[in-house]
Formats: structure tokens, sequence, C-alpha cells
């Protein structure tokens, strides 16, 4: 009698143990998703978040427009030409297809740079908003890589002579702002490379080339 | 001495066994309290209207870019309705295709790889810094250039397609690529030639990452060759606000006969 009860208590002490440690575990590895950002980062997420809404929605609504011109059209039986050259405009501007004006910044080098902190000042030009950019006079597209060590940067293989520039197409004050801010990506290549100086010239009017790259892959079809 | 070793004999096993169990029982109801405290407190501060927020954000983006994507299917089954109309529009059509496809609007499938990044499980010394530990912007950065270079023909970063204006950037411990919020692991889908894998494991910059951070500090780097890999398509605007394009010589659209529309 003695021995059964003891063995139901160890019983009893086992599962409820076996259920902490899974609960234990569970907790520990945590869902990965916001739960675990600061304020501070998730205001960060936040603003990030609504930015790029504003966006989807303006893009919903132009597609919106587009669709009903385009069914109007239709339904009168006219050929939308003008809609469809549009488009092809807007895509083929965007892809880097064509070239393009529009105010921006430059930014050139003092001191030596490397193909990383080029990228790095690209990533952040994206960042910012830039909607088209050029490095030593090549359209910067999905596909180019900026490389190499400081005094021989290429693009995509092709090395850049001294002195080259980064050009960006998009709002100059707030591509300015956000590259120049304090802690910035500026600021952290002075503080890797005390040498190097970078300039940001805000710009009325630039003109980047169109790229001369293939963009439609060889290797891979649509989906459907 | 021997008093204490006979006194223990005569404990029944039960108890020991027992004994040791409530031990064990109590640290980990300890362990549990201790791990939900800070959480609840901060979950109580001024983050939770913004956890809201960020949530409810993020639920909008999902369905923004879900009817982003109907209204393209829809635009471009009337634009292609049109076909039997006229040769210019079949044209038009055809060179509108290739854009979509050139500026990434177009999901795809083909040959590939997909490389995995997942944060280091080593316990991170008390003179290290966590964030070495994690797969941060840096690193997922470094895989997309390293696979453009190796001659990827399209990147995704878990459903994110990068483009020509894609920003990846740190927020946290986690991701924003296109401004969405990714978290980690991490998937880096790359289309490309059969021969994608070799030229990546074989690229200096790509086996420095490995080395750096993976065998210096633990970052998980897997890759995988599957038979096809699909990579989603950018879900944004192309709308650029402050471009406007140049008339190239070379340009087909701008030599196209104008008027053919309504009057």
């Amino acid at each position: 009698m003695h021995r059964r009860r003891s063995q139901l208590t160890i019983a009893a002490v086992a599962f409820v143990l076996g259920l902490l440690v899974v609960i234990q575990l569970r907790s520990q590895a945590g869902d990965p998703g916001l739960a675990q950002l600061s304020a501070q980062d998730l205001t960060v997420l936040v603003a990030n978040l609504n930015d790029r809404n504003d966006q989807l929605r303006q893009e919903g609504s132009s597609l919106e427009r587009e669709l009903s011109t385009l069914t109007a059209n239709r339904s009168r039986g006219d050929v939308s030409v003008d809609e469809i050259t549009a488009d092809l405009e807007r895509v083929r501007a965007y892809a880097g297809l064509d070239a393009v004006a529009g105010p921006g910044v430059t930014i050139s080098f003092s001191g030596p740079i490397d193909g990383h902190g080029v990228e790095e000042l690209i990533n952040e030009l994206r960042n910012a908003g830039a909607e088209a950019i050029s490095v030593g006079g090549t359209r910067v597209v999905s596909g180019v890589v900026v490389s190499g060590p400081a005094g021989s940067v290429a693009v995509s293989g092709t090395t850049l002579p001294a002195g080259f520039e980064l050009q960006a197409i998009g709002a100059p004050d707030k591509l300015t702002g956000s590259l120049t801010r304090s802690g910035g990506v500026i600021a952290q290549l002075a503080a890797t490379q005390s040498k190097l100086v970078v300039t940001v010239t805000p710009v009325d009017r630039l003109e980047l080339p169109a790229t001369q790259r293939t963009l439609v892959p060889a290797h891979g079809r649509p989906r459907l | 001495m021997v008093s204490v070793a006979g006194r223990l004999r005569a404990i029944p096993s039960w108890q020991v066994t027992l004994g040791v169990a409530l031990l064990a029982l109590g640290f980990l109801i300890a362990a549990q309290l201790a791990s939900e405290g800070p959480r609840v407190r901060y979950t109580t501060q001024e983050r939770s209207p913004l956890l809201q927020t960020a949530n409810e954000l993020q639920a909008e983006q999902d369905s923004l870019k879900q009817r982003i994507l109907d209204l393209r299917d829809q635009i471009q089954s009337v634009e292609t309705q049109g076909e039997g109309a006229a040769e210019t529009v079949r044209q038009l059509n055809a060179q509108l295709q290739q854009a979509r496809v050139s500026a990434g609007l177009i999901a795809l499938t083909g040959t590939g790889i997909v490389i995995q990044l997942e944060d280091s499980r080593r316990p991170v010394p008390p003179d290290g810094s966590e964030a070495d530990y994690l797969v941060g912007s840096h690193d997922i950065r470094t895989v997309v250039e390293e696979l453009w270079g190796a001659g990827a023909e399209a990147v995704a970063v878990n459903g994110e397609r990068i483009t020509t204006t894609t920003a990846i950037i740190d927020v946290g411990t986690s991701l924003l690529v296109n401004s969405a919020y990714l978290t980690p692991p991490y998937q880096v889908t790359a289309l490309g030639a059969p021969d994608l894998y070799d030229k990546l494991s074989a690229s200096p910059g790509f086996v420095d990452l490995v080395r750096a951070r993976g065998e210096g500090y633990g970052i998980q780097i897997s890759l995988a060759e599957p038979d096809s890999v699909d990579v989603p398509a950018f879900v944004g605007t192309v709308t650029l606000r402050y471009s406007r394009p140049l008339p190239s010589p070379s340009a087909g659209p701008s030599v196209l006969p104008s008027g053919s529309t309504s009057p």
C-alpha cells in the first residue's frame, strides 16, 4: 500500500515536471516575431510600415484607375495603345532599361573607399527612397554589384577610374539627410576609415543612363 | 562518516527520487517565473499600443499586396485581350511583358539554389556582443551580392523579391526588406544557371562569409540545390515620383505611332 502511494506521487511529480520542461522550452524558443522588439525598434518598424503601406495604397489606386480606363476603352471597342505605352515607360524606367532624369544627389569621395563602402551607401540611398542610382556612369540595377578594395573599385567586374562618383535620383533633402545623419552610414564609414571624406551634394537635375544589361533571366520562366 | 552513510542507506529510494524530482521542479518553476517576469513588464508599458499598431499595419500590408497582385492580373488580362486587334498592340504587350520580367514584377521558376542563414546557437561569451551571434542585414546583403556576382538572375529573401530599389536594413534583431518585417531563419532563394552553386561556393567573398560568420560565430549557413526554385514577384510601387524617362535613340516605345487610341 505504502509502495503504491509512493509510485503514484512520483508519477504525478514526473508529469508536472515534464509539463514544465515543455512550457519552459517553448517560451525560451519564443516567437521571433514582434514581441522581442524594443519600443524604439517598434517605432522604426511602424514608421517603415506606414511609408510602405502608403506607397502600396497609391500603387493600388493608380492600378485601379489604369484598369478602369483599359476596361472602358475596351467596352468602346478602342485599343489602349496610350495606356499600354504609359505602363511600358513606367516599368522600363523603374527597371533601369531607360535613361531617366530628375533631382537628386551626387556623392564624391576623397580618400580610400572600397566596393563594400559603396554598397553600404547604395543600400542607404535605397532606404531613403532613391529611384535610380548610378556609380561611375553605370546604372545600378538588380544584379549589379560594386566590389573590390580601395583604389580598384569595380562595377560588375569593370574597374572604375579614380574620382568616380555616385549619383542618385530622389528627394534631395531626404537622401542627403539620411546619408549624413549622426551615426548614419557616412559617419560609420568615416569611423572605420579616417582618411575618407564623403561629400553629398544636392543637385536639381541629374541624368542617369539606361543599363546595358539584359535583365530577362535565361534560366527562369514566368510562374503561372 | 560511517554513521552518515548508514543513515543515507536507510532512506527508501523512492524518497530520494522524489526529493531530486522536487528539487528539479523548484528550479524549473523559478526559471519559468524569472523568464516571464521581464517580458510581462515590457509589454504592459508603452510598447503594447505600438505592438498592436505594428501588427495591424503588417496585416494591412498583406492585404494591400494581395490587392495589387489581383489588379496586376486583371490589367494584364485586359491588355492582352486586345491582342487580335493590331500588330502594334501585340508588340507593345510583348515588350511590356519583357519589361515586367526585367523589373521583377513577375514570379519566376527555374533552376537555382537556396541559402539558409540562422542565428548562432553558441552561448555569447561575457565579453562578446550578442549582435555578432545573430544574422544581420550585413550578412544577408553579402549573400545577395555574392549571388549576383556568381551570376544569379533573380533573388528573393523570405518571399521578398530583391529589385533595383530594395534596401535591406536591421530592425532590432530582425530585418526589413522592401519594408517588410522578416524574422530568422532567412532563406535566400536565387534563380540562375545550373553552375550557380559551384560558382557561389568557389567565390572568395562567400568563403570569407562562411569562415568569419559561420566558423567564427556559429551563424548557421546552409546551401540547398532543389530541382527548381520559385522566386515571387515584387509587390510594391514602380511609379517614379522624381524621375522622368528620357527618350533614348534605340527605345522601342517612343517610335510607336501615336493617335491610334480613342480620339
